[in-house]
């Protein structure tokens, strides 16, 4: 949301009258009185304020921006079940009390505004500037994001292929993970228990010693989930360290570990009790950035990998390496241009253990040259204009290109429209695997989407209403069951929708949220509901060193189906989600006992046909801060 | 100061916690007939890996509340020795292949759709006036 982009923004500028260490000059400059006289009561101090990078690159862009507390506070059990409460247009499936899982049965399906899904791969995620996805199904793996590091995370409505590349052909889901920025160091601890044995750990140690930063974080998750074969256990472990050899440049090395189990349970009507998944996946990275007056350089270098096991006999081992170079450089005050150097290269091994059989696999590679102009050529108005040029080692040459604009019209009225065409490589699994089928003569997808918003923000109101259109043409999709099944491009869809958000903020105590979305998806509406609405009442009560607090939050869905053709309907959902929260803060410390009660009415409700979600159930937990 | 919050919190959480423990309790009992095994029954998400002969039961097992039928697979012993006797004609004998002679199971449902609700405990007898095939077993396996 762009009120929490802001006040992380406002509270992260931090106005110092001198540099940390700088000594006082011997006598003040002072302000001229109204007379033009130096007045000594009033003396002129160098401010220098120091304020983090907005995790948004492109402001003509369509976006929701969540602080890492915000998602950390949520009711919801997954950072993605988080992220889809605080916008309409952003579906998430969920399956059960905290594990997505992989293959059939998984959840986690990200759609944005009509794209994505059933697998993720029409939706990129991108974390600390490293896109992450499983080489051989191109999409993320919902259950690697867990919010306890994250400063920020960004979601791109619309996709923007020209800032990130393939895959951001639906929406970019951006992860921005947090640093300390002062001298010292803080634990965090975060400890809870619930209901199906759901146990919850996460500790993460932030720190800052001189010139070097570590930000380290662990997070376990293990629980028996609510049916026979729902559960399973996450354990996310990261660990970045940055050095500040001089002023402007930056050097840091990152290094992120998931290891994912647990199993599908089938449909309730036929479950499962032996359809187990076991999932490695480690992403490192380097990142050097450099800062120079108006130029700004970046180096990013990754290598992700990952060994996946499941029960019938599956085995792979996907490496996914690549690097970006970008420049920004601010060539005047209203001017602003970035260049940037991308190349990614995607190989995988595959192997059914059961039968003995190797599948082969061709590696997939890409290099690109983008470029993003951004011009300020009056007060409140930006214009942003952006190309990639990308050569594929299966697809030649693609051009992709972006436009935007952005308007302050007046005092808290604005406006911004933006048109972005995005493309999508097909994944090593639709090219190459018996998945159930698989077609090497596919061609890529692409997107052009569109959008157009109207927006007003005061202190305490935020309204804004955008109608899109997202279209694309040659979509992969799978057709038939095995061994009848084929993979095939189809023809062109339009999906065509509004999208409305009105907040009130700081009314009192009282924080209150909805945003809606409607649209039309014709008959593309497999796992892609019609309309959405997701609402939000918070409270606080400070008093002294003690704070209440409460937040309910729900979420209706309507006109979902389990296949196309509007085949398979699932019934309209409701489920409302309460977290009540009590914290004690003292100097260098707080104590924060919470209750986090999920699907409140204990309505029955499925976003999955034949996957209900628990029903009336708790966790508890208490956090610690030091 | 913090001490009554923090156990209020906790001790309610703690209640809520052990809310699926009221789960509805279900037992499927084989009543069908003699010469009829039943093979992993299952009941709106709880499955039993077990293989019930006449009179035997499931050992209870907790699954959703709501509706749904209760899913099994059927072996009749006696439908197989009969084929093969029927094959066999006068001649007294059949010349049959290993394959031909394991059991044949088949998906079958109750045509009674049952509703269970929290804190009770359900025996579910399976009979032979109160079967179906069952179509809507889940396909291959995908990825």
């Amino acid at each position: 949301m762009k009120r929490y982009a802001l006040a992380a923004l406002l509270a992260s500028i931090v106005p110092l009258p001198r540099a940390a260490g700088q000594k006082a000059p011997a006598s003040q400059p002072t302000a001229p009185n109204a007379a033009g006289e130096q007045d000594d009561a009033h003396p002129l101090y160098e401010v220098v304020v120091t304020a983090r990078r907005p995790i948004a690159r492109d402001n003509t862009a369509d976006s929701t921006t969540v602080s890492g507390a915000r998602l950390r506070d949520s009711p919801r059990p997954t950072l993605l079940e988080s992220l889809a409460q605080e916008s309409a247009d952003l579906y998430v499936t969920g399956r059960g009390a905290g594990v997505h899982g992989v293959a059939s049965g998984a959840s986690g399906s990200v759609h944005v505004r009509g794209l994505g899904g059933s697998p993720n791969s029409q939706v990129l995620v991108v974390e600390d500037s490293v896109p992450d996805y499983q080489g051989i199904f191109g999409h993320p793996i919902p259950d690697a994001y867990v919010p306890f590091l994250v400063d920020q995370v960004l979601v791109v409505k619309g996709g923007d292929s020209v800032l990130y590349g393939s895959n951001a052909l639906g929406a970019v889901i951006v992860i921005r993970n947090r640093w300390r920025d002062r001298e010292g160091f803080e634990l965090h601890s975060d400890a809870a228990y619930g209901s199906f044995d759901t146990v919850r750990e996460s500790a993460a140690l932030l720190g800052r010693v001189g010139r070097l930063d570590v930000a380290t974080a662990a997070s376990v998750l293990r629980t028996d989930g609510h049916r026979a074969g729902a559960g399973g256990g996450t354990v996310v472990g990261q660990v970045a360290l940055r050095y500040r050899p001089a002023d402007g440049l930056r050097l840091a090395l990152r290094q992120k570990v998931l290891h994912l189990q647990g199993g599908d349970p089938g449909p309730v009507t036929h479950p499962f009790t032996d359809h187990w998944f076991d999932v490695w996946r480690s992403n490192t990275s380097a990142e050097g950035r450099y800062r120079r007056g108006r130029l700004r350089l970046g180096a990013t270098p990754y290598l992700n990998v990952g060994v996946h096991r499941l029960h019938d006999g599956f085995y792979s081992r996907d490496y996914g390496a690549g690097g970006n170079l970008e420049a920004d450089w601010r060539i005047a005050a209203p001017v602003r241009l970035l260049l940037g150097l991308a190349g990614e290269w995607i190989e995988a091994r595959v192997e059914d253990r059961v039968a003995g059989v190797r599948q082969p696999v061709e590696p997939l590679g890409s290099g690109s040259l983008y470029q993003q102009l951004t011009l300020r050529p009056a007060a409140g108005l930006s214009i942003v204009a952006g190309a990639r040029e990308l050569l594929s080692n299966r697809y030649g040459f693609v051009l992709l290109y972006k436009g935007g604009v952005r308007w302050q019209i007046y005092r808290g009225l604005w406006a911004r429209s933006r048109l972005t065409r995005n493309f999508r490589q097909p994944t090593l699994r639709e090219l190459y695997l018996p998945f159930p089928t698989a077609n090497p003569e596919l061609r890529p997808e692409y997107s052009l989407n569109a959008d157009l918003e109207l927006g007003y923000d005061t202190e305490h109101v935020e309204l804004s209403v955008s109608g899109y259109r997202s279209y694309a043409e040659d979509m992969i999709r799978y057709f038939g069951s095995w061994p009848g099944a084929e993979v095939v491009n189809i023809d062109s869809i339009a999906i065509w929708g509004v999208e409305a958000r009105m907040g009130l903020k700081r009314m009192g105590p009282v924080d209150a949220f909805i945003t809606g979305n409607w649209q039309d998806v014709g008959r593309y509406t497999r796992q892609n509901p019609s309309a959405k609405i997701n609402v939000s009442l918070e409270a606080s009560r400070r008093r002294g060193r003690h704070l209440v607090g409460g937040r309910a939050a729900g979420e209706w869905v309507h006109g979902l189906y389990m296949e196309n053709y509007s085949r398979d309907r699932i019934d309209d959902l409701f489920v409302l989600d309460l977290t009540l929260r009590y914290r004690y803060t003292r100097p260098g410390c707080s104590l924060e006992p919470y209750l986090i009660i999920r699907n409140l009415v204990d309505s029955r409700y499925a976003y999955i046909k034949g996957y209900p979600m628990p029903g009336l159930n708790a966790l508890g937990g208490l956090k610690l801060r030091l | 100061m913090t001490g009554s919050p923090l156990v209020a919190v906790l001790a309610a959480s703690l209640a809520l916690a052990d809310c699926e423990q009221s789960y509805p309790e279900l037992v499927i009992i084989n009543n069908t007939a003699e010469s009829i095994l039943v093979r992993n029954p299952s009941f709106n998400g709880c499955r039993w890996n077990q293989v019930l002969a006449l009179g035997q039961a499931t050992t209870p097992g907790r699954c959703l509340p709501g509706t749904d039928r209760v899913h099994f697979e059927k072996y009749d012993v006696r439908e197989q020795l009969d084929e093969l006797e029927a094959r066999a004609g006068d001649a007294g004998s059949v010349d049959a292949d290993p394959g031909e002679l394991r059991p044949m199971w088949f998906p079958y449902q109750t045509r009674t759709v049952r509703r269970v609700g929290c804190g009770e405990l359900y025996r579910f007898e399976l009979r032979l006036d109160d079967m179906e095939q069952d179509f809507a077993v889940p396909g291959p396996y995908g990825h």
